[in-house]
């Protein structure tokens, strides 16, 4: 009896208490830093050296380089730099591989459209798409890990 | 107003006195809406989340969407199912719910009719939904439909028994089965509401109502996420929400049955604040009944049949009849 009691004000104390469900998408769910959504590119520090396209388990990256415009530096500069988001599976790899930390991952991924063809991130989206961009890389290259580790 | 229905038989009579009942089946659908929709909001908060809150403002247009949705299902009847019994059953559960709020007084002039014998002709005739369920489950031609109706009709018949008796001790109080009477009998101060002298009465009434309703803790024969639906799982469409008005209706009949009986009706629960009108007190306490009966659901677990069975019999009805003893015994001595 004592129990029932009990439940009864347990129930009556949980109904003006707040709720602890979120009203997304009314409200915007903010992610942790480490989440993994859709990529950044920075075309200025992709040395073109293809390791993001021959690591992505899924060959989603296809990217193409041009020699520099500047006489005097031999480095290649990117010309053309897509991810096929369809198949990208956002995990990380081509982040963690490139030695310039030109490619990062940011906490995008509402990104659901009505057609496949803007499933087809080009290297000018993916350089605009800058906001929430991933503070924390963890790039395994000795040059581009910041702060010693 | 009750005045209003004893004339005779006439064509303006008539028209009167069908267009005075579908008002009252307005108010009672309306209440059946938002039953349903508070019970889900106040389900909700128990479990530490909102309810329904995307369909119209607050969510209030849920249960109109959820019963726009259900009218358009289509109608599926089971091939070697009864037609006659499987069409007629859930008719024969709703139409009891409905006529028996014709003697309930609501307040001291809005009531259909008054007779000397209201409260048994409630009791007589919420027996009949019975018969609904147990012919939803025979005529449906499912061997776990025809376990739920005999399991639902077993639970029902076992605790009408102690819902009279216990009624009993109210009525030797008032000394008459009539509704209003047993009302004027609560008039003054709150402590002459029935609820006061007659308390094992109205536990043993509030138990015995929430096994009347087929509500939890008594829900086995529904059982929402246990069974499927028990005696209506074949029924689809119109028909189900058939039954589910039935449901709610009793809620409503029972609520006001309660707040006629044991918590005053319509009276204030102080003298000097009868100014306020005695359709607020009445809805009032019917809100609270509702409350907590919704309030009940969210908090208690089901009991098994046996549990319930044993119950009915062993503890409920003995306390109804030791109720009815002590209450004589008490009015022979004083008065």
């Amino acid at each position: 009896m004592k129990g029932i009691i009990k439940g009864y004000a347990t129930t009556l104390k949980t109904m003006v208490e707040p709720k602890v469900t979120v009203k997304y998408p009314d409200v915007p769910l903010k992610m942790p830093d480490r989440f993994r959504g859709i990529q950044h590119f920075y075309p200025e520090k992709c040395i073109v050296c293809n390791q993001c396209a021959r690591i992505c388990p899924t060959e989603c990256i296809t990217l193409t380089g041009k020699p520099n415009p500047d006489p005097e530096k031999k480095v290649k500069v990117i010309d053309t730099f897509d991810i096929n988001f369809e198949i990208c599976i956002l995990c990380d790899l081509c982040t963690e591989v490139c030695p310039t930390e030109a490619i990062v991952m940011t906490n995008n991924f509402e990104l659901a459209a009505y057609s496949r063809d803007e499933l087809f991130k080009d290297v000018k989206w993916l350089h605009e798409n800058d906001t929430n961009v991933r503070k924390e890389n963890n790039s395994s290259s000795p040059r581009a890990r910041k702060g010693g580790q | 107003m009750g005045g209003m229905f004893s004339g005779p038989l006439t064509w303006q009579n008539a028209i009167v006195w069908i267009l005075a009942s579908v008002v009252l089946l307005f108010l009672v659908l309306g209440f059946v809406t938002y039953a349903i929709y508070f019970e889900r909001k106040i389900l909700g908060w128990a479990q530490a989340r909102h309810g329904p809150n995307r369909v119209g403002p607050f969510g209030l247009l849920q249960t109109v969407a959820d019963v726009a949705k259900v009218l358009m299902k289509e109608d599926i009847m089971p091939k070697n199912a009864d037609r006659a019994l499987f069409i007629l059953a859930p008719f024969l559960a709703f139409v009891p719910a409905f006529t028996v709020l014709a003697t309930i007084p609501f307040t001291g002039w809005a009531y259909f009719a008054d007779l000397n014998v209201g409260l048994l002709y409630y009791v007589a005739l919420s027996s009949i939904t019975t018969l609904g369920i147990l012919l939803g489950g025979w005529a449906s031609n499912n061997k776990y439909a025809l376990l739920g109706g005999m399991r639902s009709a077993a639970q029902m018949i076992s605790y009408e028994i102690p819902l009279v008796i216990s009624v009993v001790g109210v009525v030797l109080l008032s000394g008459s089965l009539n509704m209003s009477k047993i009302v004027d009998g609560q008039e003054g101060w709150f402590w002459n509401w029935n609820i006061v002298p007659q308390f094992l009465g109205f536990v043993v009434f509030m138990i015995a109502a929430f096994a009347e309703l087929n509500r939890t803790p008594f829900d086995l024969p529904e059982a929402e996420s246990e069974l499927v639906a028990g005696y209506f799982v074949e029924y689809s469409g119109f028909r189900w929400a058939m039954y589910m008005l039935t449901e709610y209706v009793y809620m409503f009949a029972i609520a006001a049955l309660t707040t006629v009986l044991f918590l005053g009706g319509w009276h204030a629960p102080a003298p000097f604040l009868e100014f306020i009108p005695g359709i607020v007190w009445f809805l009032l306490k019917f809100a609270f009944v509702v409350f907590f009966i919704i309030w009940t659901r969210a908090t208690l677990p089901r009991m098994r049949v046996d549990q319930l069975m044993g119950f009915g019999w062993k503890v409920l009805l003995p306390l109804a009849l030791a109720n009815v003893f002590l209450t004589a015994v008490w009015l022979e001595i004083f008065n």
